[in-house]
């Protein structure tokens, strides 16, 4: 005998009052809701046949009047109809109630999000209280020609090209010495993990007080005699990157080293959180093996290079990615050292010019591009690190 | 035991690193008590004057309790200025724009005049209540010796003259130690900001974790139709860099009159991709024995996840619980977009102000930073190994 799919007609139901509730916000025409909702009518003709027509009916209406209830319809259904059913419907029943609620938030706020800002960035300049003008591709041709988009892209890239690697380096030298010593090791963790759980606003505060250029910390402590980095015409830091092209006027005196402030305070405040989750990782890396190894005689060096980096590599390779993502939206530290971009937008990044164009100019439609654009960059980026990375990744231990 | 160089030597090195990373928050805490003019020193001042104990001492004779202070009502306070009947001193309420004005201050009867071979500046508060905090000004010259002896740094060189502020003048020990806090407090409405900050993050944690242990059960547990569909989704929201979402959400939010409310601040991150994996990878790691125990004793869907699943994970809801707060409690870039009135900001948002506002003076600035980051290290320090762990988890494959 065929049973009802009541699963499949409460998924439904409530996606319908999902675009019911579209509809009301001008999202969706309302032509499709009707046809929507005539198709409800049949399934609920439908399930007369299994005497659920009073269940299907109630769902409808409640989608209809006030479709925020239907987030949890599906789970009411569940506890009240749930215990009559057979071992199979009822998995269905609770699996779809279950699922329902977080699926339906996914769908509203990431889901759907995600293709209407491609949707956005296909016109011209939407500000969304006005009709704007289809425009096609128009947004990415001028994009490309945008010479703040570029110095954004290139600021982003070298702050990826810089963080990332710099941080990982750090935090995994950090964290192989915090594994071979086991005194004081919660003081050292604390000492290292803090500045991780400081909130980006309050961290980037402080370190604009210690990059003062009269009073801050540390141009006093690169004036001082002997060490006089800055203010000799070739000081320590001029003989250094005067050939790159950087000009050196002391931190945050000029532009030219106000991104590098900016990226060192970065890898400050991200390195805790790589030590800790490094430290699981080499904790979790049987101690026999070394002793093995040990026994055979291996150096500390082929020690680390035969057994820590090769069973660490998931742990790099999980950190390398998640670095990766959040280093392309770099965006709290930038505005609250430089609220207005620095000197000659200098300091701009991706996130940041987004910002700019869709908060600070309402445009919304040119900041929807730049969102595709960061957001092909990532996909792209990370589809060729997973290819070439992940075949050297060593999953088994 | 032996004693080994190297372990010496790595003991040094990871101090070393520990000190550069704790540094900035010792200069916060460090600026956080200094006066203005201690802040303003080209060369960095390491222990400021509030930090000595002895100068807590001589501020704790000063006003009518010795750790707040303050007068009460009809007490008068007299500065005495002996010497030749000069210039007089000049005691004024301050009203720079901007700057913290107290309407008692109305209430504060100030007398100058010269008997005996000294000036007296009588200060006499003429309201009902006690209280301590006040923007009045003392200025004498600077030839005058002043009775009682202040702290150091309660007084100022402002051009010929000392300056006191009315504050440092009958402090109390704390009044004296954390008077750039208070001043920090009353600046800006801060309790109005913590409680935001606070009722956001707290709810998505409980909201955003309810939610997500219903749908990672369904995932992990229940066998339902489309089960591979939904988990494909899923999977593919977490391509999506946060960055898409923005101007998308916003305009949704707009649609639906949200913005400037709780919901704004909320609704949109409460289906967490995140914790539905990592709440999805503890539910599988329980062993099915105990659902199929559970089962045969007639417990159904739900009573299995309440009674056996959630409890067994509360590693996993714990990790969950402090990611979740911490993105919550530290987010910038959102509650900046979505929020416009000043009860609506979050702490973050009101540091921000505070940063731009304050211009120079960094002691209320960095007591600012620090009252922001306390309530965050405090939940550190009692909760360590929840952190460590918690974070730790975030890595687990």
């Amino acid at each position: 005998m065929r049973t009802f799919p009541l699963h499949a007609v409460l998924s439904w139901g409530a996606l319908l009052s999902l675009g019911v509730y579209a509809a009301r916000l001008g999202f969706l025409p309302q032509a499709w809701v009707v046809v929507g909702l005539g198709l409800y009518a049949l399934l609920v003709l439908w399930g007369v046949r299994f005497g659920w027509r009073h269940a299907l009916l109630a769902l409808g209406l409640m989608a209809y009047w006030f479709p925020p209830a239907a987030f949890l319809v599906p789970l009411f259904f569940a506890l009240i109809f749930g215990r009559g059913l057979s071992e199979k419907e009822q998995g269905a029943l609770y699996g779809w109630a279950l699922v329902w609620p977080a699926l339906a938030l996914l769908l509203i706020w990431h889901v759907f999000p995600t293709f209407y800002a491609f949707y956005l960035s296909l016109f011209e300049r939407v500000n969304f209280l006005r009709p704007a003008a289809f425009s096609g591709l128009e947004n990415y041709r001028i994009l490309l020609q945008d010479p703040l988009f570029w110095r954004a892209l290139g600021n982003t890239f070298w702050y990826v090209v810089f963080t990332v690697p710099v941080g990982l380096l750090l935090a995994t030298v950090v964290a192989i010495l915090l594994n071979t010593q086991v005194a004081f090791l919660g003081l050292y963790r604390t000492l290292y993990f803090l500045p991780y759980i400081t909130a980006l606003t309050a961290a980037a505060a402080v370190w604009r007080w210690i990059y003062h250029p009269e009073f801050g910390f540390l141009n006093w402590l690169l004036r001082t005699p002997g060490l006089d980095w800055l203010n000799t015409p070739k000081g320590v830091f001029a003989l250094l990157l005067e050939p790159l092209g950087v000009q050196v006027q002391g931190f945050w005196a000029g532009p030219s080293l106000a991104f590098v402030a900016i990226m060192v305070m970065s890898v400050w405040h991200f390195l805790g959180y790589q030590v800790v989750i490094l430290l699981a990782g080499l904790q979790a890396i049987p101690k026999e093996y070394y002793e093995a190894a040990e026994l055979d005689g291996a150096s500390f060096w082929q020690k680390h290079r035969l057994i820590t980096w090769p069973l660490l590599s998931p742990t790099t390779f999980f950190l390398f990615t998640l670095g990766l993502i959040g280093a392309f939206q770099v965006f709290t530290q930038v505005y609250v050292l430089t609220p207005t971009g620095g000197v000659l937008q200098d300091t701009l990044t991706l996130a940041f010019y987004l910002y700019n164009k869709g908060f600070r100019d309402s445009d919304f439609s040119y900041a929807s591009a730049i969102a595709m654009v960061t957001f092909l960059l990532i996909l792209g980026l990370t589809l060729i690190q997973r290819r070439i990375l992940e075949r050297r990744v060593n999953y088994e231990i | 035991m032996r004693f080994r160089p190297t372990s010496l030597l790595v003991h040094l090195v990871l101090l070393g690193g520990g000190l550069i990373m704790a540094f900035p928050f010792y200069w916060m805490l460090a600026t956080s008590l200094k006066s203005p003019q201690e802040a303003l020193q080209a060369k960095p001042i390491w222990v400021p004057e509030r930090m000595k104990p002895g100068n807590w001492l001589k501020a704790a004779r000063l006003g009518d309790s010795p750790l707040g202070g303050g007068l009460a009502p009809g007490r008068s306070v007299e500065l005495v200025f002996p010497g030749e009947k000069g210039r007089p001193p000049k005691a004024f309420i301050p009203r720079t724009p901007g700057a913290f004005f107290d309407p008692r201050a109305d209430g504060t009867r100030v007398e100058v005049v010269y008997r005996e071979g000294a000036w007296r500046v009588r200060l006499t508060n003429t309201t009902g209540e006690a209280f301590r905090f006040l923007p009045l000004v003392v200025l004498w010259p600077k030839e005058a010796p002043l009775n009682p002896p202040l702290p150091p740094d309660a007084l100022r060189s402002q051009g010929e003259d000392w300056r006191l502020e009315w504050v440092n003048a009958v402090p109390g020990a704390l009044g004296y130690l954390f008077h750039n806090y208070l001043e920090a407090w009353y600046a800006a409405p801060w309790g109005r900001y913590f409680f935001n900050s606070f009722f956001t993050a707290l709810t998505q944690v409980a909201v955003g974790l309810f939610l997500a242990a219903l749908a990672a059960f369904a995932l992990a547990r229940i066998p339902f139709p489309g089960k591979d569909a939904v988990f494909v989704l899923i999977l593919a929201t977490m391509m999506v860099p946060g960055e898409v979402l923005l101007i998308p959400n916003y305009v949704l939010l707009a649609r639906l009159g949200w913005l400037d409310t709780y919901y704004a601040l909320i609704v949109p991150w409460l289906a967490s991709v995140f914790g539905i994996f990592l709440l999805r990878q503890f539910y599988l790691s329980l062993p099915q024995d105990l659902f199929d125990a559970a089962r045969i004793d007639g417990a159904g869907y739900l009573t299995q996840l309440f009674r056996i699943a959630l409890p067994l994970s509360l590693p996993g809801l714990v990790s969950y619980g402090i990611f979740t707060f911490l993105g919550a409690y530290n987010a910038l870039l959102w509650p900046l977009i979505v929020t416009q009135s000043p009860e609506m900001r979050t702490v973050q948002l009101g540091l921000q102000a505070f940063v731009s506002e304050a211009g120079s003076d960094y002691g209320a600035l960095m007591a600012a930073s620090t009252l922001v980051i306390l309530p965050v290290i405090l939940g550190y320090f009692f909760a360590q190994r929840q952190f460590i762990q918690g974070i730790a988890r975030s890595g687990l494959k």
